[in-house]
């Protein structure tokens, strides 16, 4: 085989087109949809995001009362969603949907979505801990801060602004991490298939049956 | 610099507070200069990417005796160099070669001399271009353990962890609800998808 033949052959088998036996590899005969589906299976099972999934729709449930959900340092945690929540899933056509308004993710629309079996995958967040307000857009997958939002700093020399800002930062990080350990310590508990899981999706189908 | 002042976007790790010594000024300084960013040498080098630790506040320098601690936190930065040479320019500069050669030998150049010659374009656009500089900004508590990693994007993060377990000898773990649900040690079993919320009800949803 000369070279050139030789490169070509090895280009081929990177780019996937032949296996190592050099024959040529099965051609992809999915449909549009049946590939959305299975990218949107691999995106929900991917590194577990379907617990950060839960986890936030879980929150947005919780947090329609307006009551605080956990406790840091400096008090209860009150979380409202607020502005874009994007919602994703396995279930029917659907795989991504965005929803836009200051109360959007509490609205029959998106409730009517969650019914259907989308979950949370990311969303915008206010924590209040008692004066103070924190904003941030978290993610699913990695539970990522951004474009967060700090209370107004307190302090005027430039260092201890900083200080103060990576404090905030560290506190809205300890509010995230209460929530988790909240959570995971009611989806660890017995209760969370006989009675939490049913009372969530009748949160939905009721919430969904009133727009 | 972000911490200082701008947008506030972040990925949260966490390590064992225990793994940075009492004499925590040395530890950093010494983990910091192993890692530390060395520029690309665009004469000689063949090198595109360069990538590493530099001081919070001057990205030119590595200096980190001067201490990155402050207020109980280490703050340093992470830069990333990137040489792109222009696809474009080096086909336009090819062209022009291509046309000088064939005017002086009265014959289109062979295979083995175009692609020397693209070698030889590359390498003097190389010269001309100055790589594209990125800084992430990075905190570490030294109390709780807590690190933020001050950039959006996915890749950017992974990177720099990966550089923190290299340079300072750490597993740090990003604060995602899989890791923590791994800090307190819940079993695999408890972490199972909920088919109802899905949508799925009824059916087994595969994971790992």
């Amino acid at each position: 085989m000369s070279k050139r033949d030789e490169a070509r052959a090895e280009g081929a088998f990177l780019r996937g087109d032949v296996g190592v036996d050099g024959g040529a590899t099965a051609a992809d005969e999915r449909d549009t949809v049946e590939k959305e589906r299975d990218e949107a299976r691999e995106q929900l099972l991917r590194g577990r995001t379907y617990l950060g999934r839960e986890l936030l729709t879980w929150v947005l449930w919780r947090s329609e009362e307006g009551e605080p959900l956990v406790k840091v340092e400096g008090g209860g945690v009150v979380v409202l969603f607020t502005g874009k929540v994007v919602l994703r899933g396995l279930a029917g056509d659907v795989v991504e949907l965005a929803a836009r308004g200051d109360a959007a993710a509490y609205s029959p629309q998106v409730k009517r979505a969650l019914a259907s079996g989308l979950l949370v995958h990311q969303a915008r967040l206010r924590f209040t801990v008692g004066e103070r307000a924190f904003e941030a857009t978290i993610d699913a997958e990695f539970l990522d801060v951004r474009s967060a939002k700090l209370p107004e700093l307190l302090t005027e020399e430039e260092d201890d602004r900083a200080a103060e800002r990576l404090a905030l930062c560290e506190e809205l990080g300890a509010m995230m991490d209460a929530l988790v350990g909240a959570f995971l310590a009611e989806r660890t508990a017995k209760p969370w298939r006989r009675k939490t899981l049913p009372a969530l999706r009748a949160w939905m189908t009721e919430g969904a049956a009133r727009g | 610099m972000p911490i200082l002042r701008g947008s506030v976007t972040f990925a949260r790790f966490h390590v064992d507070p225990k793994a940075v010594p009492r004499d925590a000024r040395h530890f950093f300084s010494r983990a910091l200069a192993r890692g530390a960013f060395e520029p690309l040498d665009v004469q000689r080098g063949e090198e595109d990417r360069a990538a590493g630790f530099v001081t919070l506040t001057d990205a030119d320098s590595t200096d980190f005796a001067g201490g990155v601690l402050e207020s109980g936190r280490a703050l340093f930065a992470f830069r990333v160099d990137t040489l792109r040479i222009d696809a474009a320019a080096v086909r336009v500069e090819l062209e022009r070669w291509a046309v000088a050669f064939q005017a002086e030998h009265k014959r289109p150049p062979a295979r083995r001399e175009r692609t020397a010659a693209k070698g030889e374009v590359r390498h003097n656009l190389r010269k001309r271009t100055d790589p594209t500089t990125r800084v992430f900004d990075v905190s570490w508590n030294l109390a709780s353990g807590e690190i933020l990693v001050w950039a959006a994007s996915r890749k950017a993060v992974e990177e720099i962890a990966a550089a923190l377990e290299t340079a300072f000898e750490v597993n740090p773990a990003p604060r995602s609800v899989v890791a923590l649900a791994a800090a307190q040690k819940i079993p695999e079993d408890a972490l199972a998808p909920s088919p109802e919320l899905m949508g799925l009800a009824g059916q087994e949803v595969p994971h790992v």
